[in-house]
């Protein structure tokens, strides 16, 4: 598997996702950033509020990012029909599914925590130089935060997975991204007085959804013909 | 009779039609085995399913000697393919996507890449995407990917679609030395009947999805298929002749003016002899032989016993 998970990332090569990565972080921080300078402090009332909004846009961008993983590692094997090549290895067709699905939840959700730690890192430290967010940033504060954001990248890592079931179905990488896109607006609302993004049991009932899914996949797959 | 590859009852439905039917195959070890039919008639289906690519709707098959289930992954390492068209990651070289096929198949012996790129003569490659090759080239290629792990048993759909009369040669001549030099079993198909019947020493017709004929090229090669084929304007007289002075009886009217001598007793001398002395005007005459392609395409129409030649009378 361990050998399988490498050969997959090789293949895939990942220097465009981590540099997208890198450009999606300093765009997230250049939009809140402008967003709460030139609002002032009727943005962000609070610490905790600040970090919610910088989680809530990283895990955003990265699922969709995830259902670009997943489009590039499964669904472009079926569309461009390398699937046909693959299926005559002598590799477990479940394990190699597993294997893609694990590099792309897997990435996500590692992405998503270093985004998630850089950007409310730089973010701060904007902050504490022009002071825009009342309020002081205490070390039982930011170790509270770091375990909410492993939880929450945890549910969005999992979210990922759900445009599985809808880009399968016709192998189109349309559907697998433009149903990521759904999910993360659903899952991303916000309001001052109330957000669904806040809610850990959304995400992580998604998360649920995702793995099963993602199990049919696996599970499904070595019945299949392949054309 | 060691049999590589041997299938029973194989049948292949979608969407409620029987795109394969009860097919019952056998390759023996070490020899090509040519597989013949029209487009459609169940040839990649069937190479599919020998692949586990498409699983059977019922039947067996049985691989170098093991059960072909949904689980047999182990055997897929023993077999090199290439079905339908060659299909490369586009993007890489053939270099790099040779290479990934070693890690897919743990081969780990790289330096046989070049080997089996100039076994196939494909060069001037280096950098190169694959997406910028020709479809002669990318069969060439396809053809290395499939060697390069020295498969059991090669199974190579159409291989020389694509490919220029010397490339046909070259290929011809490694499927050769891949069956005699390396011991491998080599099933291959082609609606190109020339080709099938230089290298098969097997060949199976299949048709609307039924293997209808499975026989060895020798003794296809043995049946009474010479004859002589005469042209000629004037042939209501040319058959009297041939039937009353020369005594041939065995010959059959082709069209207004061909005529096919099966006897293989007559001589062209004597016909043609005989001929001019009752001045009938010779446009043509060869021997010939009935080819895999009269002999093909009669199984296809359905009436096998008829290319073997018969006497019509006039």
């Amino acid at each position: 598997m361990l050998n399988l998970l490498k050969i997959e990332m090789k293949k895939m090569k990942l220097g465009w996702y981590v540099r997208g990565a890198v450009f999606a972080n300093f765009i997230i921080l250049g939009f809140l950033w402008m967003v709460t300078f030139t609002e002032g402090k009727d943005t962000f009332q609070k610490i905790d509020e600040t970090f919610l909004v910088i989680g809530t846009f990283v895990r955003a961008v990265f699922i969709i990012f995830g259902a670009v993983l997943i489009s590039k590692l499964i669904i472009s094997e079926f569309k461009n029909k390398t699937i046909l090549v693959m299926f005559t290895y002598p590799i477990n067709r479940k394990k190699l599914l597993a294997a893609k699905l694990l590099i792309a939840a897997g990435l996500t959700f590692i992405t998503i925590l270093i985004s998630n730690a850089c950007v409310a890192a730089a973010f701060f430290l904007l902050n504490s130089i022009y002071g825009v967010i009342p309020g002081e940033l205490t070390a039982s504060m930011v170790s509270q935060q770091a375990l909410k954001m492993i939880v929450f990248a945890f549910g969005a890592a999992g979210t990922s997975l759900v445009p599985i079931f809808f880009g399968m179905r016709k192998h189109s990488a349309a559907a697998t991204i433009i149903s990521s896109v759904v999910i993360s607006m659903l899952i991303s609302s916000t309001s001052p007085d109330f957000s669904i993004s806040s809610i850990v049991y959304i995400p992580l009932s998604l998360a649920a959804v995702g793995l099963i899914f993602s199990f049919l996949a696996v599970r499904r797959i070595e019945k299949i013909d392949v054309f | 009779m060691t049999y590589i590859v041997q299938t029973s009852g194989l049948t292949k439905t979608f969407k409620g039609q029987e795109v394969v039917s009860n097919v019952s195959m056998h390759i023996r070890k070490g020899e090509i085995y040519g597989f013949l039919g029209p487009n459609g008639a169940g040839k990649t289906t069937v190479m599919k399913m020998l692949t586990s690519l498409v699983k059977p709707t019922s039947g067996e098959i049985n691989i170098l000697g093991h059960k072909l289930t949904n689980q047999s992954y182990e055997i897929l390492g023993k077999i090199g393919s290439m079905i339908e068209y060659p299909i490369f990651y586009e993007n890489l070289t053939a270099n790099e996507n040779l290479n990934l096929h070693c890690e897919y198949m743990g081969y780990h012996n790289k330096a046989k890449i070049q080997e089996v790129l100039d076994m196939v003569n494909l060069k001037n490659i280096d950098s190169k995407p694959v997406k910028t090759f020709s479809l002669g080239m990318k069969q060439r290629l396809g053809i290395a990917r499939a060697i390069l792990t020295k498969p059991d048993l090669l199974i190579l759909d159409e291989p020389i679609n694509g490919l220029d009369p010397i490339g046909i040669k070259e290929i011809r001549n490694l499927f050769q030395v891949l069956s005699k030099e390396y011991g491998m079993t080599l099933l291959i198909s082609s609606h190109i009947l020339n080709e099938v019947e230089q290298i098969a020493d097997t060949i199976g017709v299949i048709r609307d999805g039924r293997l209808v004929e499975e026989v060895s090229m020798e003794s296809v090669r043995g049946r009474n298929t010479e004859y002589i084929e005469l042209v000629t304007p004037n042939q209501l007289r040319a058959c009297f002749v041939l039937e009353h002075e020369l005594q041939i009886a065995n010959f059959k009217i082709l069209n207004d003016k061909t005529i096919r001598i099966y006897d293989a007793e007559a001589s062209q001398t004597a016909i043609s002899k005989a001929l001019i002395l009752n001045d009938i005007e010779i446009e043509s005459m060869n021997k010939k032989h009935t080819s895999l392609e009269d002999y093909f395409l009669s199984l296809i129409n359905g009436n096998a016993a008829s290319a073997q030649g018969g006497g019509d009378a006039c």
